[in-house]
């Protein structure tokens, strides 16, 4: 029987090394996933890989907003009862979950898939911002929301997206920054700390 | 065995993140003490985390640090300064993380450069204050002669003659400026006006404060601008990754939403 390089027979190692390459996955626990599997029921094993090969098949990117999707249009992009003149603008498709859940916003999205990183060569040109430029020729939206991180790179990106679509007379607003529930005023640092001075509000 | 303390305190300017694992996150720091260093702060991107604001790229901190296997380990930061002003404008943001990338790019791991640190706080500190963005070119050519690249401005860089107050060529290979008389020696180069080579003079005389008072009009600086780069360039042998982003937002039309920041608008 052929032996992968860490002694394991071939299909083992072959899944030892494919657990590996996953982010955050060590060689040690890759080796207890792929003996895991090995010791599972064989259901449960062929539900990870159909799940597995789903995702790569049944999945896309909704055309106009390149959230991730099963029909291109996604849903939100479909939904009529949404509303057309406004689109926030997120970092990944998992912002939107995260949004959706708070509830509270009935607009469309734009998922950048990125933000600028100029210091790691990430730029304008490797994030979806020229399909934002495109939405917005129809002229039906009247206000973009950046909804970015509040990261160095992620108000970064907020800026140059601004500043890119500011000249079209769109309104561009983004997210109030301030304190995060259960935050301690006594570890806030700064900046956060006068933005939420800034933006205090009557009780 | 010796005894060395587990944790120590510094202070320095985060310079980049790159996040690992579920919720960690390795920053590059520039310390006075330290010099340049990468250490790891653990569940720095949970939304609990006393740390996370105060280890955000372009904040000068203090920290507090605990020696690791491979990795020190963050286990206090406290924000000194935050640049907020720079950090809401896009082109000082971008000059800013400039900066940041060439002290990234020309310092070794843990070499002490307290000199280096102190013009680092000085263009944070001008930018902070919206200086213009031609303040970045005193960095760059302070940069060059504190890491041992000063170029030659007065003389010819191969015949050590005095330059004639005339347009010359630019040589990086040569270290400098050539006469017209060297230029068959020099092989390809650019050719610089004499403005251009008295502002390069000048932040070698001046302070930065003085250097960011200069009125230059647009095609001085740019020219200024892309001097420097080219020096920059042949010392390190690559573009720095910054550069094509700033010329990215360079081109992009101006436009100041109502009156929000009439300041906003730079001379550069």
């Amino acid at each position: 029987m052929e032996e992968g390089r860490s002694g394991a027979p071939e299909p083992i190692a072959r899944l030892i090394e494919a657990f590996h390459k996953l982010p955050g996955i060590g060689p040690k626990s890759a080796q207890r996933l792929a003996y895991h599997i090995l010791r599972a029921p064989e259901q449960e094993a062929l539900a990870l890989a159909v799940a597995l090969t789903d995702v790569k098949q049944r999945i896309v990117f909704c055309s106009i907003c390149l959230n991730i999707t099963e029909s291109d249009p996604c849903s939100y992009c479909l939904d009529t009862r949404r509303d057309r003149s406004m689109i926030c603008v997120v970092e990944q498709p998992l912002d939107i979950t995260a949004l959706e859940r708070a509830g509270g916003f009935r607009g469309l999205y734009h998922v950048l898939h990125g933000v600028l990183n100029p210091m790691d060569g990430i730029g304008p040109e490797d994030i979806h911002v020229r399909e934002l430029v495109t939405r917005l020729q129809s002229g039906e939206v009247k206000e973009v929301i950046m909804a970015t991180n509040p990261s160095l790179e992620g108000e970064a990106t907020s800026m140059y997206i601004q500043r890119l679509i500011g000249p079209a007379g769109v309104r561009v607003t983004r997210l109030a920054r301030g304190l995060p529930s259960g935050a301690d005023l006594e570890y806030t640092d700064d900046v956060t700390l006068s933005r939420a001075l800034e933006g205090r509000q009557e009780l | 065995m010796s005894q060395r303390p587990r944790v120590y305190t510094t202070e320095g300017v985060i310079l980049r993140r790159r996040n690992i694992g579920e919720a960690d996150t390795i920053f590059t720091v520039f310390s006075p003490t330290e010099g340049k260093f990468d250490a790891v702060a653990k569940g720095v991107r949970k939304a609990r985390s006393h740390m996370r604001g105060h280890l955000e790229p372009l904040t000068r901190s203090k920290l507090l640090l605990a020696h690791g296997r491979n990795l020190d380990v963050f286990t206090q930061a406290e924000t000194i300064t935050g640049y907020r002003t720079l950090r809401e404008d896009l082109d000082l943001c971008g000059a800013a993380v400039y900066c940041a990338e060439l002290v990234v790019r020309f310092t070794a791991e843990r070499q002490e450069h307290r000199e280096l640190y102190a013009l680092l706080l000085d263009v944070l500190d001008a930018l902070d204050g919206r200086a213009p963005l031609h303040t970045v070119r005193y960095f760059e050519l302070q940069l060059l002669g504190l890491m041992g690249y000063e170029p030659q401005v007065d003389a010819c860089a191969i015949c050590a003659n005095r330059l004639p107050e005339a347009d010359v060529l630019l040589s990086a290979s040569a270290g400098g400026f050539v006469c017209a008389d060297c230029r068959a020696v020099a092989g390809a180069g650019r050719v610089i006006s004499v403005r251009a080579i008295k502002v390069l003079r000048y932040a070698r005389v001046v302070d930065l404060a003085a250097f960011a008072a200069l009125r230059l009009d647009q095609s001085l600086a740019r020219e200024v601008q892309s001097a420097v780069a080219e020096l920059i360039r042949y010392v390190l042998d690559r573009e720095p990754n910054t550069g094509k982003y700033l010329d990215q937002i360079a081109r992009l039309p101006r436009f100041t939403p109502g009156a929000d920041r009439p300041e906003d608008v730079q001379s550069l």
